[in-house]
Formats: C-alpha cells, structure tokens, sequence
C-alpha cells in the first residue's frame, strides 16, 4: 500500500525471470512496488525504501540493484530476475541448495536478496575469491546470521559452479 | 571430570543433581537436520505479514509527538474527519477500553490523552482508504501542546525537584543484592579496582519491518496478524484496550523477520492502535511502520550507567563486589520493572553484574529511572549484555593491574558445579564454563597470542596493533518468574503423521525445526511426519512469549510430555499386533520394533492406525512449568534461574594506531548449550549472535539529542556488513542440563553477551588503554591512544 496518484499511466515492456511482460504502470511507481503489487513476487522484500538495507535487490540487466530506489520506467525494455526465478523447471539453483545445507537462512528476509547478489557474482566471477563474496553481499544486511554461513554457502556453491563456456572471464584458481 | 567433582561435591554435602540416562542412541535429536521452513524461504515463497494480501483493508497510521514531554491542551481533528475517504480520526476518548499497553505495566497510551512522554508518542489515529489520503488527514490533525521541561537522563530524573514524568515519579524500581558483609570484604581485599561503564540505547534493527493486520468479526471478536514473538502477551493487552475478554481476541502469528526482543512490545503497539481503530470502523485495518518509525516508536535496549568495584588478594582471589546500574527506562516501563520473584530487564541486570564468578561478599543497587527518551525493553540478552560488559571489562583491568594473564585470573575465580553465586543460588547441576574456557582457549591459541599489553613508547612505532581479549558470560534459560509455563496439544494421525500445536515463534532461530526434531523423537517418527501449526492463540494451548531462550527447553518438555500420552497406548497397539509386552518396544524412526531383536518389528502407523480403530487415545497434552525462581526482594538471595548457558569467547583485533579504526580478525566462541538439539542451528545462533556483539562492542548506537534521535535509519544507525564478519570458530560444549528435554537449555541469547567486553579487551590488549564507554567507535579509541601517549602511562 504505497502512494497511489492518478496520474497517467505509461507503457513499459520488461522481461521478467524470462517472461515477457508488457505493463501500464503509473509514472511514479517504483520497481518494487511493480514486482511486489503488480506482478505477485513478494519474494523481493522491503525493509527501508531507502536503498540501506538491500533486502530489496534484484537482478536488473546484470547488475545487482535495490529495487526501491529504481524507478519502474527505468527498468522499460530491461531484463530482471527475482529470486522466484532463479530455480529451473522445480530445481532449486545450486546457490539456494547451499544456503540451506549450510544453514544460510534464519529469518529469511534477507534470503532472496542474498541468494541475488550471489548469483549476480557468480554469473560474472564463477571463482570469486572470500573477499570478492564479501564485497558482492555487503549491499544486503543481515541481522540474524553474522554472515559467515551466507559466505560459505558461497564459496561451495562457486567450487561446484559449472563456467558456462562463454564466460568471458574465466577462473582465477 | 563431571564424575570426580559430583564425589568431592558429595563429600562437602552440596547436594548435586543426578543426570538423566538416555537408554537408547538418539535419531533425530542433535543431528544438523535442515531447516523445516528453509524451502519456501530459499525460493521467496514465505508470506510474511507485508507480502499477504488484505483485499478491502484500511490503512492505518499515527499521528506523533514532536515534543519529548508535553501536555495536550487541545487537539483538532474535524478537517481530518471531514477528508473524503478517511473512515476513521481517533483520539484518546476513542479508546473502548483500558488507554494503556505494557508487557509488566499498562503505563502506555494507545493514544496519549493529557500528555507526552518521548518524542513519537502517539496523540492521535487515522485510517483511511489510502495511505495518502490518511497521511493527508495526519496533517490535517492540529495539536496544541504546552511543552513541560524534559528529563534526559537518570541523574536528572532522580534530583530532588525533578519534572515528573509519570504520576508517582520517576524512579519506578529499585532492586539489591546483599551477600555477606561488604565492608569485611574490601577490608580483606589486597588490591581494589573501581570504574565506571556507560553503555547507549540500542535499536534491534531486525529487518522486517513492523506491521499488523486487524479483522473485526461481526459476531464481536477479532483478528489480529502480524509478525509477534508473543502473541499471548498482546492478546491480553489487546482485549483489555477493546474491553472485550481474552476468548474474543484472536492473535495469528505471521513469519518473523526477525525479533530480537523487539516483537515482543511492538506488536502490542500496533496491534492495539490497529484494532481500536478496525473496532471504531468495523473494517479490516492494515498498519505498518516504517523504518524510521520504528526506530523512532519501539522499544530499545536499556541504557545503563555501571559504577563497579572489585576487590581481591594479589594472588588474585576475588573477595568482594559492590555496585550500582542507574538503568534509563525511558518514556514507559515495558519489560523495564519486576515481574517477581526474578523476571525483568532491571532486576536480571542486578542479579547478572557480578558475573559467573565467586564472591563471598556482594553488594548491588540497581536504579530503573523513567526519562523523557524512548523506552526500553527486551534485546537479546535482557540486561546481561550491558552488565556483563561492566564485569568482564572489570576483571580484565584487574589482571592487568595484577599482573595476571586475564584467562588464569578468571579461571581462578569462575564458577563450577556445586559454586555459589552472587545471590547465594548454588549451582547443582550442568555448569560447562570451564570447559567452555579451557576449548576455546585451544581452538585460539591463547597462550600463543596472548602477551601483556605494550608500553607508551610502542605505540608511537608503527600503523597497527594487535591484540587479544577474552570475556566469559552467563545466561539463564527461561524468565524467572512465577508465570512461565508452556502447554502443547499434539496429534498422532493414523496414517503416522504429527500435528503440534503450539504457539512459540520460529523468527529465525529455527524454533520449528528443533521442536519438530523433539516431537519425531520422542514419537518416534522422522522429522517429516512432524508438522507444526501456525501460532494462532485460537488454536494452540498458552505456550507463553518467545523470549528468555526459553523456548527449546520448556516448549521441548512439554512437547515430551505430551508424547508420552500417545506413546503408551501407541505402544500397547504394537504390543497387540506382535505379541511383546509394551516394556520391550521401542518406537523409532516409523518403526517399532523389540529391543532385544529389533528386526521384530511393524510399522509405526499400523499401530496408529490400530490405536484409531480401537478409540485409544491419539492426542496428548503437555504443560511445563519449569523449578519455581526465588529472589528476596531485601537481600537480592534465592535461585532466581534454575539453569543458566555458559560461555567463554576470544577475540583477535587490529587497531590503526592513526585513526583508532578497529578491525575484528577472528573471534573463538565457546557455549556450554547442555544438549545441541540441532548443532548447525545452534552455530547459527552463535555466529550471528557474536556478529551482533561486535556491533554492540564497535559501531551500534542511538545517538539522541533534546530527546531526538538523529540516527534512525540504516544508513546513520550502523549494523555489521558482510565485511565486518572475521573467521567465526563456534564451539559446542554439552554439560547436560536434568530439566532440559535431552539435557538442553537456551542459546538464543547468550551469544550476544560477551562479545562485546571480548572486543574491547582485545583494544586494550593492542593499545594498552581501556574504553569504558560503548560503542568503542574509532574516535574513542583514537582518543584513547593520544590521551595515553600524552600521560605516558
């Protein structure tokens, strides 16, 4: 329940978790509230609306972004996933099996957003060195784990990760 | 080494508890099961209360004081009334029932009436078809004020003359310690150590974000939903604000985001505002707080000021203790006050400051002042944080000054089996602390690291510094109070499955995965036939708050308790269906089978099913009341807490000699928990609990000015990143505790107690000056380094 005004509504076609989607959205909407309201994914949290805590993050064209703070015109003709795409066919990624073999996940709120900045990582840097994992999740608070299990679910997921042969930047083991 | 102490106990006639024998290899408990909730959480499928959908639902807000203390001579609230599409302006006279929530107290307005007391008191309520329009109608709202003169801190409250804040005062609560003769003590003692401690509201900063979901029912009940750690609590606080008995009130607990303590007060706070108003309306009423607002509104982590002094012989036998906690309870009491005989952030900080050591002579006064400031209330840890950074910061200086390496100097004078502590309670059962100590001093390396702090002249060589510094802790399981027991009702299906029912809160701490694992074993059925309902104070029995780390161990024997009642006629089934007396069967893993051939065996549920046909009972009840707490309120003597978790912890630093900028390298933590019923969880708690800590020790604070907050968001209230995070080594240590379900006790808790007096040792082990005064950001140890240089001391 976030500010609704009446305002125009505009066109914008976007890709999400590989679907297409064209939307009329409000000018003033924000990505979050797209994803959460229009389109069901509450899978993306919200924790401050102030791009702090990072709860919010998802995958926008590559790039780790909190999406409260991404107006939903600028996403138009952009490609994004949420955390409710990151599985395949009911197979759950190799990030999501690790958090939760590692015991990465307390509360969980700050899961999705974790599991997204990993990903993002790991899809640019499949062998990130424990610094690189510290730097790709300190965008995302956590109050509950202390962060250790989160970064070691991490480093076992990238040890197994499959280099997709195009990877432009290969490993640096 | 448990055996040996239980003879020599023995003969000094102290009376030590007998420990339980489990017959049987366990097959659940104390495996690192995973996560019954972690599927849905790694794939964003967990509604928490935000993401659930609430067709028709109001939106609910709160109008605040900008004064820290104030009268209302008038309040305006017809423009706001008049504004289409707002249902609802309510104001103090609004209030059905009793204008007042608290967990101890009812001392807090729904909606203040006559006047403020901090500044985010709520003075009036709207809701309203949107959110802007009812934040619209806010600003329509005109409020005059005579602002009265504001108290901010505990020596201003309690001067003679002194605005008073509540009617009978400020001063709301004062409790002591009297153990031996304290002058005989400090007459013995060789050396004696005196400081002063001061440690600054904390906010928990969980990350989801408060909210509440109110459904008024026709037939004249409610509905209230949201994120709770105590949906008990704020069903009874809620009724007596609508003035409807506690059977009309229903609280539904929604997944928690995490609590820390915070969602025990916070969910009374909205829900009661929420539902006046859903009662005024007769709609359903949505009510979030945002981030600021919660740090604004909410219960923090009590602010203390702890005068401490200790004395002891030079061989570094502690022989007294004296001190004093002026404890800043801010605007309203909270769980600030005495819930008797021992249950209470302010007598439990009293209790805990002399630490788990013995000390034959021990005198404490504790203070609990009201101000004009946000009040205090529950945060991991209930007061020992605070204390336990005073005690072990104390003893550290003191081996320092004894010229003792500061383990030998606790473990001299640490508690054991069979001790006695500061409130005489003798210690009969289950005290791991040394063990604690002696692993974690090996997984450290202490005797390798650690060197006696550097002289003057080595810290003007070089960039950096390390050191290192330990603490040790304490901490009870369950509140130490008379009213503290926990029911359960479960259900055996015939087809084998478990129903619990039950009403304690998973919020993170992975509750429904250990009870579920207490529940498959004591039935017999694997952790998947296990599941737990939704916490619904409709549903499941009074199972008491989510708090205390008393979850495990009193929802864990109740849960056993009521297992016992399926299991008998369960076994007398399979007695029938093989031909054994009940006395040979063992039920386990779905199976029950003869203890002296266990390939004898049926399946669980063909029992199940038989106890079914047959009308044998298939629902058991269990109510745990954990050995009654005792405290005298003159003398501060009596067992307050039947059991309590242990441990010691270490920590690495490095110090930039330049900028006083503090970097955590590795912190050993060790935990006597009794039992591990999950051990990965139980790291868990331990990780993010220290982490906590190090926020507690070097960065986190309110910081408040004229009674505003300046700090209220993520980016000025700073918690521990990811790059904060050093190597983490938990240690489990299991000294099983006889009223534990499989000998555990708490652990949510104690985590996040020695942390901090860890950290801050290790700076004084690099620099060779002490903080005294939390958080130990770099300014103050920057400060630290040049004020040492300058005396050259």
């Amino acid at each position: 329940m976030r500010w609704r005004s009446d305002m125009v509504k505009e066109k914008i076609e976007i890709e999400v978790n590989g679907e297409k989607r064209i939307l009329e959205i409000e000018p003033d909407q924000l990505l979050v509230d797209l994803l959460r309201e229009d389109l069901g994914l509450t899978g993306t949290k919200v924790g401050c609306r102030e791009g702090e805590c990072g709860v919010c993050s998802v995958i926008l064209n590559g790039k780790i972004v909190t999406s409260c703070l991404v107006p939903a015109l600028k996403a138009d003709g952009g490609r994004i996933t949420t955390v409710e795409g990151i599985e395949r066919d009911g197979e759950l990624h190799l990030l999501q099996k690790e958090f939760i073999y590692q015991g990465a996940i307390q509360c969980g709120f700050c899961t999705p957003a974790m599991l997204l900045a990993a990903k993002n990582l790991l899809d640019q840097n499949p062998r990130p060195t424990l610094e690189e994992i510290k730097r790709a999740i300190s965008g995302v608070l956590c109050r509950c784990t202390g962060y250790q299990k989160i970064i070691q679910a991490i480093q076992i997921a990238s040890q197994s990760f499959d280099i997709p042969a195009q990877t432009p930047r290969l490993a640096q083991d | 080494m448990e055996k040996r102490k239980k003879k020599v106990l023995l003969k000094e006639k102290v009376k030590v508890l007998e420990l339980p024998v489990f017959q049987e290899a366990l097959g659940v408990v104390g495996k690192s099961e995973i996560r019954v909730d972690s599927q849905d959480k790694v794939r964003g499928k967990l509604l928490y209360g935000a993401d659930m959908e609430f067709p028709g639902a109001l939106c609910g807000k709160v109008l605040r004081s900008p004064y820290p203390h104030a009268l209302i001579k008038r309040i305006q609230v017809e423009k706001a009334r008049g504004l289409s599409g707002v249902a609802a302006v309510l104001t103090a006279k609004d209030v059905p029932g009793r204008n007042g929530i608290g967990v101890v107290i009812p001392d807090q307005p729904v909606i203040c009436g006559d006047k403020v007391r901090y500044v985010g008191d709520a003075v009036a309520l709207v809701a309203a078809e949107t959110e802007e329009i009812a934040l619209q109608a806010l600003g329509l709202i005109e409020v005059e004020y005579k602002s009265l003169s504001p108290v901010f801190s505990t020596e201003e409250a309690l001067r003679p003359g002194a605005p008073k804040i509540h009617e009978n005062g400020n001063l709301l609560a004062t409790s002591k310690i009297r153990k031996g003769d304290i002058a005989k003590g400090f007459m013995a003692a060789e050396v004696i150590l005196e400081r002063t401690y001061t440690v600054p509201f904390l906010e928990h900063m969980y990350l989801e974000p408060d909210v509440t979901l109110v459904t008024p029912h026709p037939e004249g009940w409610i509905t209230i939903k949201g994120p709770m750690q105590a949906p008990f609590t704020t069903r009874k606080n809620i009724a007596a604000v609508l003035g409807l008995p506690m059977n009309k009130v229903q609280c539904i607990q929604t997944p928690i985001g995490g609590g820390f303590g915070g969602k025990e007060d916070s969910p009374i706070d909205l829900g009661a505002k929420a539902a006046v108003l859903a009662w005024k309306t007769g709609r359903p009423v949505k009510m979030e707080y945002d981030r600021e607002e919660i740090t604004l509104t909410t219960a923090k982590r009590h602010p203390m000021i702890i005068h401490c002094k200790i004395g002891a012989k030079k061989d570094g036998t502690f022989v007294a203790f004296e001190g004093t906690i002026y404890d800043e309870q801010g605007a309203y009491a909270s769980l600030g006050p005495l819930i008797p005989p021992a249950g209470g952030v302010h007598v439990h900080a009293v209790i805990m400051l002399a630490g788990p050591y013995v000390i034959p002579h021990v005198k404490v006064d504790g203070y609990l002042v009201y101000t004009n400031h946000p009040y205090g209330g529950a945060m991991r840890g209930f007061g020992a944080p605070q204390v336990n950074f005073a005690h072990e910061s104390l003893v550290d200086e003191l081996a320092e000054i004894l010229g003792m390496d500061p383990y030998e100097l606790r473990i001299k004078n640490c508690v054991e089996l069979g001790s006695e502590t500061a409130t005489s309670q003798v210690l009969d059962q289950s005290v791991g602390l040394k063990d604690a100590m002696q692993k974690s001093k090996e997984a450290f390396q202490w005797v390798k690291l650690w060197k006696p702090g550097p002289k003057p002249e080595e810290l003007e060589k070089g960039e950096k510094r390390r050191g290192v510094g330990m603490a040790i802790g304490w901490y009870r399981t369950s509140i130490g109070t008379d009213s503290d027991g926990a029911g359960v009702n479960i259900h055996l299906m015939d087809d084998g499955s478990v129903l619990v029912y039950q009403a304690l809160t998973e919020m993170g701490q992975g509750l429904l995965t250990t009870l579920s694992q207490i529940a498959a074993e004591a039935l017999g059925v694997s952790l998947e036939d296990v599941r737990m309902v939704i916490p619904d104070t409709d549903v499941a029995p009074e199972s008491g708050p989510t708090v205390g780390s008393r979850s495990t161990t009193l929802m864990g024997n109740a849960i056993l308790m009521a297992a016992e009642m399926i299991k008998k006629p369960l076994l007398e089934s399979a007695s029938d269906i093989l031909g054994l007396p009940v006395e040979r069967l063992i039920a386990k893993n779905r199976l029950i089978y003869d203890r002296d051939n266990p390939d004898h065996c049926i399946e669980l549920k063909e029992a199940a099913k038989r106890s079914m046909m047959l009308g044998r009972r298939m629902m058991g009840q269990g109510w745990y009341t954990p050995p009654k707490s005792s405290l005298d309120p003159e003398t501060g003597q009596g067992t307050p807490y039947f059991v309590f978790t242990y441990s010691a912890q270490m920590a690495e630093v490095e110090v930039d000699l330049k900028t006083g900028e503090v970097e955590v390298l590795k912190l050993v933590a060790a935990f006597d928990v009794g039992k591990a019923i999950n051990p990965r969880m139980v790291e868990g708690q331990i990780e993010g609990g220290v982490m906590m800590g190090l926020g507690y020790a070097l960065m986190e604070e309110l910081v408040i000015k004229d009674g505003i907050i300046q700090n209220l968001s993520f980016q000025d209230y700073i918690i521990p990143t990811s790059m904060d995070t050093p190597e983490i080594i938990p240690i489990i240590v299991e000294h099983p505790n006889v009223h534990g379900p499989f000998g555990a006790k708490g652990i949510g808790e104690m985590p996040n107690i020695p942390a901090a007096p860890a950290i801050t040792n290790a700076i004084a082990n690099a620099i060779g000056a002490r903080i005294y005064d939390l958080p130990a950001h770099s300014e103050r140890v920057y400060t630290a380094i040049k004020d040492r240089l300058n005396k050259k001391v």
